[in-house]
């Protein structure tokens, strides 16, 4: 700021600042100092601080909440058809009660089997379960062949046998017999003729 | 090795961001030249605390900075000079830092000076201050910015919106007048 070379005019500044007087009362430094520090800013708070400050207030507390719970919301419906078990029967629900009761027989059957490995490994009971499963399917696959549509079989077979044409009946039952090889065709013919 | 001085306007900017002890540094370095600054330009005790105090108080409660090219010293000195002037102003005062000068006339009186006389300056604080009010106003205050602001000349432009021609200009003159006052007081 001052210049290296110095001029009288120069000296006239040095002794002014050497030898000036005059200060500020010390009344006035502590006020204007006490003013400073009861008006000292407040600090500037983080971002951190200030999300939770945001966070704090009732409206953006509500407003949150409401995105997650819609984030929630879609997150479930997006994952629900991967989550869902592909089973490979499932339950008739307009089955009667006896019925029910039925199919259940097997069914505890097959679970009951593996039953003493339970205590053993969960991985075990979990794959025997999934073998009982299999096999309660492949039974209820076979018990699930609709009678009536065996039984308009019979009736169609009775009805062809009725009206003279022997062959037509022989040749259907014949047929009847390869589909449902362990059902008695004879008996139960006998029976809906009975009918 | 020690660590370097903060700024002025990094003081400020720590106050600003809460530092309360800044503060007393940044006041501190500036107390004792802007109070004389004042005093020297008022001519009056009274008149110089209550601007002094305002102008400490303004820079408290502000939250302005220094705009441009502007350092906190040049700030905190136009806010004290502005003061002053709001002062006259709103007392009737006659606005003494716009009195004309005929600079080439006193260029003329003070060349004649002795400059020997430069060894026997006053150190007498009145006489030192009695020159100082006989010194016209607007050389009065490029003086004592020069002096007690430590502001160099392009500063002193810049504050009193005055060209940089006249600033040396109003700065030798009452140099030279100073000299010579303070000289001849000696000799008599």
């Amino acid at each position: 700021m001052t210049d290296a070379r110095t001029t009288p005019e120069d000296e006239v500044v040095k002794h002014y600042r050497e030898h000036a007087t005059g200060e500020p009362s010390a009344h006035l430094d502590s006020l204007i100092l006490g003013v400073a520090h009861r008006e000292t800013p407040m600090p500037k708070p983080s971002v951190w601080q200030r999300w939770v400050q945001v966070c704090q207030k009732p409206r953006w507390q509500v407003a949150f909440a409401s995105l997650v719970g819609v984030t929630l919301m879609v997150a479930l419906v997006q994952r629900t058809p991967e989550q869902a078990p592909s089973y490979d029967f499932t339950p008739a629900p307009k089955m009667s009660a006896p019925v029910a009761k039925k199919e259940a027989a097997p069914a505890a059957r097959a679970l009951a089997a593996p039953a003493p490995m339970a205590d053993i490994a969960a991985p075990a009971q979990s794959e025997s379960i999934n073998a009982g499963m299999a096999e309660e399917s492949k039974v209820s696959k076979r018990t699930a062949v609709p009678p009536n549509q065996l039984d308009e079989q019979l009736r169609e077979v009775i009805r062809l046998q009725d009206a003279g044409q022997a062959p037509a009946a022989d040749a259907l039952l014949k047929a009847l017999h390869l589909r449902f090889p362990t059902e008695n065709l004879i008996g139960r013919l006998g029976d809906l003729r009975k009918n | 090795m020690s660590a370097p001085e903060p700024s002025d306007e990094a003081l400020l900017a720590r106050y600003r961001g809460g530092e309360g002890p800044a503060f007393e540094i940044l006041y501190a370095r500036h107390r004792q030249g802007l109070y004389r600054f004042l005093l020297g330009l008022s001519g009056k005790t009274e008149l110089a605390e209550e601007v002094y105090q305002e102008t400490w108080l303004s820079l408290i409660r502000s939250t302005s900075q220094p705009q441009g090219r502007a350092n906190f010293r040049t700030w905190l000195y136009q806010i004290a000079r502005n003061r002053l002037i709001d002062h006259w102003r709103k007392h009737g005062i006659h606005h003494p830092l716009h009195d004309s000068y005929d600079e080439q006339a006193h260029a003329l009186f003070d060349e004649a000076t002795d400059p020997e006389l430069l060894l026997s300056l006053s150190r007498d604080s009145q006489r030192l201050e009695t020159a100082l009010q006989n010194l016209p106003a607007d050389q009065r205050e490029v003086f004592l910015l020069r002096t007690h602001g430590d502001l160099d000349l392009p500063q002193i432009a810049t504050l009193t919106a005055t060209p940089l021609e006249t600033v040396k200009s109003r700065l030798r003159y009452a140099q030279q007048k100073l000299r010579r006052l303070l000289a001849e007081e000696v000799l008599t």
